[in-house]
């Protein structure tokens, strides 16, 4: 029977995946609570984004239970878990996640769009996300056009823009600067908290990790719960 | 004046020195980028060289078609002259029995070598003797094979040797030699000839019909200038990711130039490999082209020479395209180094340029307009510059068709808004990977347009009434006509069998120099076979009738000589000497008739005679034809005819009636067409795969992390779907206008009426259509697989 922490918005229990050979995780655990911010560290290869894809629901595990809001996301179908990332949960990728050929505002409103949200409204939405990011100057400006820092804070503000209860985000700042990384971090987590999202946050960065509440540290797929020493 | 490497200036020398440099290092990155590196050379390799295949196939094309020419001339042994030779040790006694077995020609001939020095025909070491044959390889394949059950029973003859290549025009041809005897009695000059040497007796110089010649010279143009725009599309595979390496190469200290030159090496590396490849495609195609029939043509590989000069061309125009295809490709990019690769706002497309290319085509093509068949010496020069220019005119303007149309294009899904804002961003892509099939379906409807206006031309409707018989068969003079009906009638599928001979009858004797005064026709049946050519009121064997109501000609002949009493005579030539006089008496008891349409389709005038009335000796000196209804169901119907056909005699003629028979060489133009279509759409098809392939490749993680937050896949499908669908739309609708113009054209410089044949034009755009519905179907398994997790992984 599997046991989920009281008032734990999502946990995984001996989480277990292999790709071919290659053991990604075996028996993580992880739990989170709504408003809390989790960061998941551990080095290159250790497990850390594995563990964030089968949290999402982009990646079904081999074994193991992940319950989100008390459902058992092993039991729901991919349409189901689509619906589920749409509506309740956001992203923000390394790089790559922003569609070059549409604007940055087209961008941030990509996701309620898909939620069936009409344009005009999605926009009117994501430019007020834009704003609270400090990105709403470059609101028809395509990815292509703004710095690494600025496509990262729009990642972010389209992240947001649905009111995703949960926030998972792989190494956000990875291919940023210091100071762009540093700025990112705050944007996020101020604007998580905000909203009482709660925040998968991947990093093999100790700066980034302390934006977070806890930490949890991956190594050859164990996780292993670090309460932060304040 | 020779400029010489050692006397340019130090600076120019080592300017130089560094372009080759350059050049050189390009082409190393091309083969020494790791398995991306390989991917995007070999891609490149394989789209050039399936072009340059291509390419070097058609420039082979006229090589191979006047070697089979030459070849044909070569073994002719037809005389077609009233003077026999005499018998001697060099003569040859040959009769052509060419038969048809399931729609395929067989060339067959019958030989009877007089002497020791009878001519041998090509390909062959020695006759074969009396009941035996040697056949071509495809032949003895047929015979040995279940397919060729019923063959084996027309050509009864034991197989004794091989035809050699130098008396066939290809390597499926069917063909045969079968020793015989007794044929010398046969000689009648055109189907059983006496002969002292193979090959054409009076070579001319033949002028192929001016509009033909124009559809040639169409087709080709048609044909070519696609494989042409491929060739342009495949240096620019992989684009994307050498731009990424060029941005590298800028960090380390290149300036845009040095990265340019070493983009151009990187293609140059592509196009010559791709024409190693291409060398390699075109000798493996050759091969197999040697064992392929299309259409009924087949060549052996020998005969798939291309020009050397055409050769050359090719070697040379590849590898230079290649560079300044990616020269210009580089143009609206801006490289610049951090890794960052930044397209350029690219300059608003301009019209007036490119309605220059189409205008000036049209000026090319205006002095041939209404010069007709008669006049219709078309310029060659002038035709082709028209053609191509027209063409071109439509690879450069779909880009601007594209980028004004996508521009204006509204909201919609988010799939319609994924596809739109990609075009818009890169209209100038798409526009490149839909000119080949625009150029292609283009030209094909203004060729469409041309062959439907100027096809009644070379379509010569027979007449034959397929109601009264579905085949004939022509029984030469000396078989008796009675029994071959009876064998006809028994044989399976036959539901009835007609049979009427005919000659003509004179006021006088029938000598070699001089016919009779007045002359008419005499058609010889059974009352009910006569019931087929006339109307009479009763009819036994014995009556005589005297025909009217063909044409007025005949009908005055006739009357002239229809007067009982009267000496007449039977012409009963065999083609080459008066056999025998055979004298007719115009009986007392003449009866009249009405002509009515034989099945045929002619009104024979003149008398018609029941076989009780025919004069002595004369019946074996008449052929005749028997008229067969079938019942088409049985199974190989034709051929039992066939090999009934063979058992009366071997030299009867069975032909299956049609209602129309096109120019033979009108025919294979337009067969030339579709098999170069369908192998340019191919073609097409296969590069639009490969470029929505990796198109797809290099937004693998785009299209993970799009599904990562929920994005239906269904979405995605969808907008790469609406991402080819709107500029082949475009192309397409562009396409139509342009081939319309150029049709027009085209039937105007025929001095046809201009007619639009929609039925082409749609089926022409619903394959083009149908070639982006297989290739967005093909690219979907891949789309799926990309959209997986995997593509968010890092590490």
């Amino acid at each position: 029977m599997t046991s989920v922490p009281a008032g734990a918005l999502l946990a995984a229990q001996d989480l277990r995946k292999a790709y071919g050979p290659t053991t990604a995780l075996d028996g993580a655990e992880f739990s989170i609570h709504p408003g809390e911010v989790v960061a998941v560290m551990g080095p290159s290869g250790s497990g850390k984004s594995t563990l964030l894809h089968c949290l999402a629901g982009i990646v079904t595990p081999d074994s193991g239970s992940i319950v989100y809001d008390g459902r058992e996301l092993s039991a729901m179908t991919d349409a189901q878990r689509s619906a589920l990332r749409r509506s309740e949960f956001g992203f923000v990728f390394q790089f790559g996640q922003l569609v070059p050929e549409l604007t940055c505002v087209e961008n941030v409103a990509l996701p309620l769009r898909l939620n069936g949200t009409s344009r005009k409204e999605a926009e009117r939405a994501a430019l007020v996300w834009m704003a609270r990011l400090e990105v709403d100057d470059l609101a028809r400006k395509r990815p292509g056009e703004v710095s690494g820092g600025q496509g990262q804070r729009v990642a972010v503000a389209r992240s947001l823009v649905t009111g995703p209860r949960v926030l998972f985000a792989d190494e956000p700042t990875g291919a940023l600067d210091s100071l762009n990384g540093e700025r990112v971090m705050e944007l996020l987590t101020e604007a998580a908290r905000s909203s009482n999202a709660a925040v998968v946050l991947v990093t093999h960065e100790a700066r980034v990790a302390a934006y977070s509440d806890r930490e949890i540290v991956v190594r050859d797929g164990r996780s292993r719960d670090m309460e932060r020493v304040v | 004046m020779r400029v010489r490497w050692g006397n340019l200036p130090a600076r120019a020398r080592s300017r130089a020195w560094g372009r080759v440099r350059d050049l050189h290092m390009g082409a190393r990155f091309a083969f020494t980028g790791g398995r991306e590196g390989w991917t995007r050379v070999l891609l490149t390799a394989v789209g050039v060289g399936l072009g340059v295949a291509l390419l070097l196939l058609t420039t082979a094309i006229p090589n191979a078609l006047s070697v089979r020419h030459q070849r044909d001339a070569a073994r002719l042994d037809y005389t077609y002259s009233q003077n026999r030779p005499p018998k001697a040790d060099d003569t040859l006694v040959i009769a052509d029995t060419d038969t048809t077995y399931h729609d395929k020609e067989i060339r067959g001939r019958l030989v009877e070598p007089e002497g020791p020095r009878a001519p041998l025909a090509p390909g062959l070491t020695k006759y074969p003797a009396p009941g035996e044959m040697v056949v071509s390889p495809a032949l003895k394949e047929l015979l040995d094979s279940d397919a060729g059950k019923l063959l084996r029973e027309r050509l009864p003859y034991r197989v004794t040797g091989t035809i050699g290549e130098s008396g066939l025009i290809g390597s499926r041809e069917l063909a045969y030699y079968a020793g015989t005897e007794d044929l010398a009695p046969r000689i009648n000059g055109w189907q059983v000839a006496r002969i002292t040497e193979f090959g054409d007796p009076y070579p001319s110089s033949e002028r192929m019909d001016p509009v033909l010649l124009l559809l040639v010279m169409v087709v080709f143009v048609v044909l070519l200038m696609p494989v042409a725009v491929f060739i342009g599309a495949a240096v620019r595979f992989g684009g994307e990711q050498r731009d990424r390496r060029l941005a590298a190469l800028r960090l380390v200290g290149s300036d845009s130039r040095m990265t340019r030159r070493i983009a151009a090496g990187e293609a140059l590396a592509g196009s010559l490999l791709g024409l190693v490849f291409g060398t390699a495609f075109f000798l493996i195609g050759r091969q197999v082209a040697g064992s392929a029939e299309v259409f009924g043509i087949s060549v052996f590989p020998s005969y798939l020479n291309p020009s050397p000069a055409l050769a050359v061309l090719v070697a040379v125009a590849v590898p230079a395209a290649a560079v300044l295809v990616t020269l210009l490709a580089l143009r609206g990019v801006v490289i610049e180094p951090l890794g960052v690769v930044r397209t350029a706002r690219p300059a608003r497309r301009r019209l007036w340029w490119r309605l220059l290319l189409p205008l000036g085509g049209l000026a090319l093509l205006y002095p041939m307009l209404g010069k007709g068949r008669t006049n219709g010496d078309f310029n060659q020069f002038l035709v082709v510059g028209g053609v191509m220019l027209l063409l071109v005119g439509v690879t450069v303007l779909l880009p601007w068709v594209v980028e004004t149309v996508v521009a204006r294009l509204g909201s919609g899904g988010v799939a319609w808004q994924l596809a739109v804002r990609r075009l818009q961003l890169s209209s100038g892509t798409a526009a490149r990977l839909v000119n080949g099939i625009a150029v292609a379906v283009a030209g094909a409807i203004a060729l469409q347009m041309l062959f439907a206006g100027v096809e009644s031309d070379y379509t010569e409707y027979s007449g034959n009434d397929l109601r009264r018989a579905h085949m004939q068969v022509n029984v030469p003079q000396g078989v008796v006509l009675a029994g071959a009906v009876e064998k006809f009638s028994a044989t399976r599928g036959v539901r009835e069998a007609t049979a009427l001979s005919g000659t003509d009858v004179g006021d006088g004797p029938w000598r070699t120099e001089q016919s009779p005064d007045v002359s008419a026709g005499v058609t010889i049946g059974d009352c009910a076979s006569l019931r087929q050519v006339a109307r009479m009121s009763s009819c036994r064997d014995g009556d005589v009738f005297a025909v009217s109501g063909a044409d007025p000609d005949a009908d005055t002949s006739t009357a002239k000589l229809a007067r009982p009493g009267r000496t007449l005579y039977l012409h009963t030539s065999s083609g080459m000497e008066q056999v025998q006089q055979v004298a007719w008496t115009v009986p007392a008891g003449l009866k009249s008739a009405r002509a009515v349409k034989d099945p045929n389709g002619f009104k024979r005038g003149g008398f018609l005679m029941t076989p009780a009335a025919v004069p002595a000796g004369a019946a074996s000196a008449i052929g005749g034809s028997v008229f067969l209804k079938l019942d088409e169901s049985v199974p190989d119907a034709h051929e039992h005819v066939r090999n009934t056909a063979s058992r009366v005699d071997p030299r009867t003629v069975a032909m299956v009636w049609v209602s129309s028979a096109q120019s033979r060489k009108f025919a294979s133009i337009r067969t030339g067409l579709f098999v170069g279509a369908v192998c340019v759409l191919l073609l097409i098809g296969a590069s639009l795969l490969v470029s929505q392939l990796e198109q797809l490749r290099e937004r693998k993680k785009l299209l993970s992390a799009l599904v990562a937050f929920g994005t239906r896949r269904r979405t995605l499908s969808l907008s790469v779907l609406w991402q080819t669908a709107v500029p082949i739309a475009l192309g397409l609708l562009l396409a139509s206008a342009v081939g319309l113009t150029l049709g027009a054209v085209l039937l105007r410089m025929t001095g046809t009426p201009v007619a639009v044949d929609w039925s082409s034009v749609l089926a022409m755009t619903g394959i083009g259509a149908g070639i982006v519905l297989t290739v967005t179907l093909l690219s979907l398994p891949p789309l799926l697989r990309l959209m997986r997790p995997d593509g968010l992984r890092t590490e």
